[in-house]
């Protein structure tokens, strides 16, 4: 943002930086929020973000869903680091208690999507690099495919078994340790 | 490889669901794969193998694994996980790891070497985050599994929680872990332990954990930003230097060893309730704080101790000057009815204080009754406390206690008493 060629007058305001979906559509971001994205960070720190980053696998829908995460998060560490704002309202331990169960209840609340856009979002977290992101959105894949049958699992998520049974009975004693 | 699709489509396709027929799990890349397996119970991820062919063999490079993770339930006994974590182990082959939590409850004594090579293993695997819980019940107790005393060595290591381990000395020493951040011990031993030390170290908690009783052990963590320091058995650890503090929690609780050994002592500054044979000494000074001393730069602080605890109040001694403390959390260890000393000596070496919280009631944090009230700008305003706009005192009911502590604070020119509001919950 510093280099002259920029014309954008916004620029020189904060540091801002320009998102841009697969349906160029544009979001215009803090960089604290944009950073939570190691895949942007390092563009940043490569200085290629003029201009705006093109994000060619992330649609608009899914690129308002993933910012409204960063915000969330880029917000709830900056009050972490101990700004001395946040501890003036009420005794500083249950606003760390009262801090943590609302970004809980936030994650929770993002996590009710469909199944489509669930994989949507694992699928922008994996590209954009988002740790927190990717944590939460697999954890909810993991959870919902837990304690089920294989059975289960393959109806669930349509997954044809192309294993022949002289290919399952080899891994299955390959694997007999694992069912002991 | 075409004969796979006779007659093996399986019952899955046949009764997709009616909303999306897309099979969305499979198209996922096969690092997203491997990292949801990461959140199943280890023994779940490996069964995935018979799903389809793709997955044959993601389980193997998990991104983390979870080894007997019950979740509430009993823990396992090693004896039922060793055939288990061996073949884990070897198959993975020497696939990263991001993360490990290994959970187990009985073990003989020859598994004891066996749970600690697979701790190594694991460091040696390059994981991140590493989480060992022990449950081990002996005659009812719950006792501690012993890990080899051995420094660990990684780069990659960023957080280690332990659960039921007991620790000599070597293993304190966390100079081989540089990237080491977060460390957490929850009723883990330390009793031969001289020193926990660490240079990169950020968040460090030490809750209902037992320390040596004679000696005490030293904290070297000079880039700590928060501590917490809850309810240990017998001598209180002591704090080195922290300069970049910023939220302290301390709680001494009736098991601390520091008490003073008579029932009614009058002795209000302690100083002669101290029967340990070697407090502090710090190098080269006369300075014998054990916890203010590294806790002066903290901007948030609570320290809560239970009656008859000398070692804060003795640490007044050297009081040292809480340059950026904001807001300090105290209980009625702070102030007895008859005596207001130690709140007095500790507000005057706080002099960009904001806010108090005294905590007046139980040990617990929960209360019937807050009292709240803001600090107004008052000509004559003691000069210690110019910075101070909010008290808040959390107490079960107003008592004669807690109006002592106003009849002081008024005194104190902290606040007109009358201008103090009673919230009901």
């Amino acid at each position: 943002m510093a280099s002259a060629g920029s014309g954008d007058e916004k620029a020189a305001a904060a540091a801002m930086i320009t998102l841009i979906s697969s349906d160029n559509e544009k979001f215009e971001v803090t960089e604290a929020t944009a950073t939570l994205s190691q895949t942007i960070r390092h563009m940043i720190e490569d200085g290629c973000t003029d201009g705006g980053v093109p994000l060619p696998n992330v649609t608009s829908k899914i690129l308002a869903r993933v910012i409204e995460y960063c915000k969330k998060h880029a917000t709830a560490a900056a009050g972490e680091e101990g700004s001395s704002s946040s501890f003036s309202d009420a005794a500083f331990l249950e606003v760390d208690r009262a801090f943590l169960e609302e970004l809980e209840e936030f994650d929770d609340a993002f996590l009710e999507v469909d199944r489509a856009t669930l994989f949507d979002l694992i699928l922008a977290a994996n590209y954009l690099d988002i740790k927190g992101l990717l944590n939460l959105t697999c954890q909810k894949v993991a959870d919902s495919v837990k304690g089920k049958t294989p059975e289960q699992i393959r109806e669930m998520y349509n997954i044809v078994n192309d294993l022949t049974p002289e290919e399952e009975a080899e891994i299955r004693r390959e694997t007999q340790w694992a069912f002991e | 490889m075409p004969p796979r699709q006779s007659g093996r489509k399986g019952k899955g396709a046949a009764a997709a669901p009616p909303q999306d027929d897309r099979d969305h799990i499979g198209a996922l890349p096969d690092d997203a794969l491997r990292h949801v397996l990461s959140f199943l119970p280890a023994q779940e991820a490996v069964r995935t193998w018979v799903l389809a062919r793709r997955w044959r063999h993601l389980w193997k490079a998990s991104t983390g694994l979870r080894i007997a993770c019950s979740n509430g339930a009993e823990a396992a006994s090693v004896k039922e996980l060793r055939e288990f974590v061996y073949h884990l182990l070897l198959l993975r082959g020497d696939s990263p790891l991001d993360t490990c939590e290994l959970e187990f409850g009985d073990m003989d004594e020859e598994d004891v070497p066996r749970v600690n090579l697979w701790l190594r293993h694991v460091v040696m695997r390059n994981v991140r985050v590493l989480e060992l819980s022990s449950y081990i019940w002996v005659d009812g107790c719950q006792a501690w599994f012993q890990l080899d005393d051995v420094p660990l060595v990684s780069q990659h290591l960023t957080t280690l929680k332990f659960c039921g381990v007991r620790f000599r000395s070597s293993l304190l020493d966390f100079s081989s872990c540089p990237a080491l951040e977060n460390l957490e011990f929850d009723y883990c031993v330390f009793s031969e332990a001289k020193k926990i030390s660490s240079e990169s170290l950020k968040h460090m908690s030490i809750t209902d954990s037992t320390f040596d009783r004679g000696s005490r052990i030293r904290i070297c963590t000079p880039n700590l930003v928060s501590p917490d320091l809850c309810d240990f058995w017998h001598r209180t650890p002591l704090l080195e230097s922290m300069p970049l503090l910023v939220k302290a929690f301390v709680r001494l609780n009736w098991a601390c060893g520091d008490e003073c050994p008579r029932a009614y002592c009058n002795d209000s500054n302690c100083e002669s309730c101290d029967i340990s044979d070697n407090i502090g000494d710090r190098i080269g000074t006369n300075n014998c704080c054990v916890l203010l001393q590294g806790l002066s730069k903290a901007k948030v602080l609570a320290l809560t101790s239970g009656p008859r605890k000398f070692i804060l109040k003795r640490d007044l001694k050297w009081c040292p000057t809480f340059s950026k403390l904001k807001t300090l959390l105290l209980n009625g260890y702070w102030c007895t009815p008859d005596d207001f000393r130690p709140l007095v000596c500790i507000l005057e070496h706080a002099p960009v204080l904001e806010k108090l919280i005294l905590q007046l009631s139980s040990e617990m944090p929960e209360h019937e009754v807050e009292i709240k009230g803001s600090v107004s700008p008052m000509e004559g305003s003691a000069a210690i406390l110019k910075h101070l706009r909010i008290v808040e005192i959390k107490c079960e009911g107003v008592n004669e206690k807690i109006l002592n502590v106003l009849i002081f604070l008024s005194a104190f020119n902290i606040r007109k008493p009358t201008c103090y509001t009673l919230l009901h919950f």
